[in-house]
């Protein structure tokens, strides 16, 4: 569904990520690990468009995206879940999830049926339910978490992205969020999801790559990643 | 009593049209952190194209319509030339002289299609007063304040109520998230711009019966309302409406019972005061950041 190769990205005249290349099949849940700085939002951000790549290509389904707008990229099925959630804060729970299904409510997606999406991203998100008439920037961080995943879902995308869902939140958030990954893979939906947790991660993926200074150092799938005496202590150990 | 009754009207309705205005700053202030320091050449096109409009035959009301439209493609071109390149770049004061610069160009324009002189724009209500609480009152005054509302009030139903107008609402939260939703926000912005002159050529029509119409009565009248989106808040409809009012009654009574000399001071004395106290206005809500 979604191929990175060899991509060169950065900001400014810094470049972080050194040649990636990177896939994530339709279906799976394909799992970036890595240190601080390694590159992980980078490659997010190169995927989505935020940033323009200096080099290589990143093609979904088939289609080369590279260096389009993002809200191009957006409207042709990816739905990227931002680092520190970014919802709209002067707006309605419901609002920012009707604004996820921008694309399908202005014809440049299928429409589908946006309120029983509506209603089942309520359904995945209890929290949302109560709190849907609620200014997104009354939630707390766990509930903006929920929303902003919730969100990207609402777009009915091709691909999610999802970066670092778990930041900032609760312990006991941390693992209802993990749970719902897991519900969403189950269902079908094809991911990518970045994250410091990266034995969580690896549990609820099919397959890894692991990031150091912007270069993939590992990869391979979920279950041997986890099992990797090298990844093991370089990422697993602390948690 | 009644002379303080009859400054308080015709203070009013200058003042919804300084919120008129006030309300274009706002719009693309809230898509795109700039400002069209153009709005009120954009007031003073529209109501030229409105007068010439008018002296082809074209009726009032049906000159409205087309006013607003010439007002759209004359803020879209203002964004596309004098906005956009500055926002691409990231410059962050590049647009304030762009916008001043195209101002003044559309001004000396004007200047040389209609000339130098003011004219009188025929009203399309009766100009005799009617008698309201022992003051007069013009039926342009009412329809200037009911016009301000209604417009104020169409582009507040269609920024809750649709999907586009929600999408302009993200855009002022946050341009790039908005993006990551399908939003262009490229296009917003340009569309806000033609909103925004939309509303000043609105507002043009709707004084130049009231006034002198000619190229020069744009410069006051943006900087006035200028002084009015700062003291009401750039972010509040209310604000600005309250702001409007404070600075139009402010001059009207001013100017009688000292002197129209002096007119021009309370207001400007005010916005010192407010820009001193409260920088972010009377109703403006200080931005709020979580991290």
């Amino acid at each position: 569904m979604l191929k990175i190769t060899n991509l060169h990205a950065g900001y400014g005249k810094v470049e972080v990520l050194h040649g990636i290349t990177l896939e994530v099949p339709k279906g799976s849940v394909v799992t970036l690990i890595g240190s601080n700085g390694a590159g992980k939002t980078t490659t997010m951000r190169a995927i989505s468009g935020m940033i323009a790549p200096t080099e290589g290509r990143i093609t979904l389904g088939g289609e080369d995206i590279t260096g389009r707008e993002s809200h191009r990229i957006a409207k042709l099925g990816v739905a990227h879940s931002p680092e520190g959630r970014r919802v709209f804060a002067t707006m309605t729970v419901n609002d920012n999830l009707l604004l996820g299904a921008f694309p399908r409510l202005t014809g440049s997606r299928p429409k589908g049926d946006v309120t029983a999406d509506l209603a089942r991203a309520m359904e995945y998100f209890p929290r949302l339910k109560e709190r849907r008439l609620q200014l997104a920037g009354t939630l707390s961080g766990g509930e903006q978490q929920m929303l902003a995943m919730a969100r990207a879902m609402m777009m009915n995308p091709d691909v999610v992205l999802l970066d670092e869902p778990s930041m900032g939140l609760a312990p006991i958030l941390v693992e209802e969020v993990f749970r719902i990954i897991a519900r969403l893979r189950k269902e079908g939906v094809t991911m990518m999801l970045v994250e410091q947790f990266a034995a969580a991660a690896l549990n609820v993926a099919d397959y890894g790559y692991v990031l150091e200074n912007g270069r993939i150092a590992v990869h391979g799938p979920a279950e041997k990643l986890k099992n990797d005496p090298a990844v093991k202590a370089a990422y697993l150990g602390g948690h | 009593m009644q002379i303080f009754t009859q400054l308080l009207f015709s203070g009013i309705a200058l003042g919804m049209i300084y919120a008129v205005i006030a309300f274009g700053y706002q719009l693309t202030f809230a898509t795109s952190d700039t400002l069209n320091f153009g709005q009120g050449d954009a007031l003073m096109l529209g109501a030229l194209v409105g007068l010439t409009l008018v002296n082809l035959g074209v009726n009032y009301w049906l000159m409205i319509p087309l006013v607003c439209l010439f007002g759209a493609a004359q803020g879209a071109f203002v964004e596309r030339i004098g906005v956009r390149p500055a926002i691409k770049i990231k410059s962050e004061f590049g647009w304030i002289m762009s916008t001043i610069a195209l101002g003044i160009i559309f001004k000396n324009v004007a200047e040389n299609v209609w000339g130098r002189d003011d004219l009188k724009f025929p009203s399309p209500l009766p100009e005799s007063p009617m008698h309201f609480l022992g003051a007069n009152v013009l039926p342009m005054e009412i329809l200037v304040v009911v016009g301000a509302v209604l417009m104020m009030l169409a582009v507040e139903i269609f920024n809750r109520k649709s999907i586009y107008g929600k999408a302009v609402v993200a855009t002022f939260n946050d341009r790039d998230a908005a993006k990551l939703m399908g939003i262009n926000t490229g296009l917003v912005i340009t569309f806000s711009y033609a909103l925004s002159s939309t509303t000043a050529a609105f507002a043009g029509v709707l004084i130049a019966p009231l006034t002198l119409t000619g190229a020069t009565m744009g410069a006051v009248l943006g900087l006035k309302a200028f002084a009015v989106a700062i003291i009401g808040g750039l972010t509040s409809g209310m604000g600005i409406i309250v702001g409007g009012i404070i600075l139009g009654v402010a001059e009207t009574t001013t100017g009688f019972y000292l002197s129209t000399g002096y007119k021009d001071v309370p207001g400007l004395v005010l916005l010192l005061i407010v820009l001193a106290v409260k920088p972010a206005g009377l109703f403006g809500k200080s931005a709020i950041k979580k991290v």
